[in-house]
């Protein structure tokens, strides 16, 4: 559904800024009906993507086809396929959502009858029924969201993009848009790609892509990304934590990683983690403030990948 | 892509009609303008081979070119908010014809402005300056042709622009000047010679003399005056000129310097 090849992007330079390379010869294929989370740092460059994904931008070198239509160079047939919903609202707060609802079917030419029979469809599965002729203005944060949501998928995308559109919601209206969305997604088999932090947004998904300064680190389904952090870890805290890290290596000679006052020993065996606690506590029992073993999440994969490529290549994002 | 624009223009006039002192601060302030300098002028003015014709008179041309530059060109101001608001980037991305925007966004500026300026249309019969059917028509196609061409000027400066404020500043110190040289505030003829050739040039001075034709002369002579045709054609090209030049800008994504 989306086949993105060798895409790389360059913001000219300006008088202040120097170049920057936002995304470097990304390659990545989406299959069509599959659950997709884009994630990523700040400035990992996946906003510029997913601009240059709804045809908003054009990048330096590369190819994104949509549905099998060149995005650049039939940018009207690609649009036809896709919904978008941004991060920011993208409704006429001074129109009811009855009016923006029926805006938007008339830039995407759909006819009356279709567009009854949409509607009705949107009224189902949202809670906008009694709203319909209120200011959009005038609605909740996860009511307006709906709108946004109602409004994409009115004109049937094959292709829905999404935008970290459950920013600023509140944890109960998160759950309701998200559960929705994979509903619609599922009922529908509609290919979806989402940019997202929120880590537990990305665990129903079938397929997670993980950005860093603009190179793709991983692109895999949720369980294999896990997988890939062994099954297990010992996550323990100190205030001492860089000393402490430091004679762990040395006396233990266990693999470490530390994020703050937190040392992770992440490669550990299935099972091998009860001794190595144990073993941890014997030794340095005073210098440790509390100490765990933890099934890694996703985010835990996130924290590992990127905190990785930080140290390897520092000057990756730079045009020298 | 015809019904993509009138689907936009409907938003903008539909937001228009709702903000009440939008419309009222846009119909009120000219013609407090026309009253008041009209009034204080009257005695004094006497313009050459327009005997009879009194200053609120020679003036009503003027305030109404007034209200339709003004409220065409700051209708295409919402371009802005829309930008800042998101609601532009939803638009962008639909599969329509980027002209679609662009008329869109002048039909309604249009729409907005013939409100304003059919409602002070109302008086001329009072000023002495009765319109039969057909003068009246060419009136509205000056006024149409008119406000189409200052709402596409303004689309075309307002897309690169970020701030509303900026336009404002920007658009008072070029269009002011424009207005008051185009012959609404005083005739051309006696005017020194380097203004008189300033105002041949300034196309607000075209769609001026479009306006004012049909007041002072029947259809059937305005289609025989030169000058009158050639402030058609004047309005005509600046109409294209910037419908053309705002779709090229819609049309232009941002693009990634080269690898």
């Amino acid at each position: 559904m989306i086949q993105i090849e060798n895409l790389t992007h360059v913001y000219p330079a300006s008088r202040k800024t120097p170049a920057r390379t936002a995304i470097n010869s990304l390659t990545l294929t989406v299959e069509e009906g599959q659950f997709c989370i884009l994630s990523g740092p700040n400035g990992s460059g996946k906003s510029t993507l997913f601009r240059i994904l709804c045809g908003m931008s054009l990048p330096s070198a590369g190819t994104i086809r949509i549905a099998g239509h060149d995005l650049f160079k039939e940018p009207g047939k690609a649009r036809a396929e896709m919904g978008v919903v941004f991060q920011s609202p993208a409704v006429d707060k001074h129109l009811t959502v009855g009016e923006n609802l029926r805006l938007h079917a008339d830039l995407y030419g759909l006819s009356a009858s279709v567009y009854a029979e949409r509607l009705a469809e949107a009224m189902a599965w949202t809670d906008l029924k009694d709203r319909l002729n209120d200011k959009v203005d005038t609605l909740s944060g996860g009511l307006a969201r709906q709108v946004e949501l109602a409004k994409a998928l009115l004109t049937r995308p094959r292709l829905l993009l999404l935008d970290e559109p459950t920013t600023g919601l509140d944890p109960a209206s998160r759950r309701n848009f998200i559960d929705a969305l994979h509903k619609i997604q599922r009922e529908r088999r509609m290919t979806v790609l989402m940019t997202s932090h929120i880590f537990s947004e990305a665990e129903d998904a079938d397929r997670v892509a993980i950005m860093k300064a603009g190179n793709l680190l991983a692109f895999d389904s949720p369980q294999n990304l896990r997988g890939r952090l062994g099954r297990e870890m010992v996550v323990l805290q100190s205030r001492g934590a860089v000393v402490l890290e430091g004679r762990i290596r040395a006396d233990l000679h266990l693999k470490t990683r530390r994020h703050g006052d937190e040392i992770r020993l992440e490669e550990t065996d299935n099972g091998a983690s009860l001794p190595i606690l144990e073993k941890l506590l014997a030794t340095f029992r005073d210098d440790i403030d509390s100490i765990a073993i933890k099934q890694p999440a996703l985010e835990d994969v996130f924290i590992h990948l990127t905190g990785l490529q930080k140290s390897d290549t520092s000057e990756n994002g730079e045009v020298q | 892509m015809i019904r993509v624009a009138f689907a936009l223009a409907r938003r903008e006039f539909v937001r228009f009609m709702r903000q009440p002192h939008r419309v009222i601060g846009t119909v009120a302030q000219p013609i407090l303008f026309w009253l008041f300098l009209g009034s204080g002028f009257n005695a004094s003015f006497h313009a050459p081979g327009m005997n009879g014709v009194s200053y609120l008179q020679y003036f009503y041309p003027g305030v109404m070119l007034m209200m339709m530059l003004f409220a065409s060109i700051f209708s295409s101001i919402t371009i802005i908010e829309d930008r800042d608001a998101g609601f532009l980037q939803s638009v962008l991305v639909a599969p329509v014809s980027r002209m679609a925007i662009v008329l869109g966004k002048v039909m309604g500026g249009v729409s907005i402005a013939m409100v304003q300026t059919l409602i002070f249309t109302i008086a001329a019969p009072f000023l002495g300056m009765p319109l039969g059917l057909p003068s009246l028509g060419l009136l509205i196609l000056a006024y149409v042709l008119s406000s189409a061409g200052f709402a596409a000027m303004g689309f075309f400066f307002a897309w690169t622009m970020r701030t509303s404020s900026g336009f404002h500043a920007i658009m008072m110190v070029f269009l002011m000047p424009l207005w008051m040289l185009s012959g609404a505030l005083f005739p051309l003829e006696n005017a020194p010679g380097w203004l008189h050739a300033v105002m041949i040039i300034n196309p607000v001075s075209h769609a001026l003399v479009l306006m004012r034709g049909p007041f002072y002369s029947a259809p059937a002579q305005l289609f025989a005056d030169h000058r009158w045709l050639l402030a058609l054609g004047v309005t005509l090209v600046w109409d294209a000129v910037f419908l053309l030049g705002s779709m090229a800008r819609v049309q232009r994504r941002e693009k990634g310097a080269p690898a």
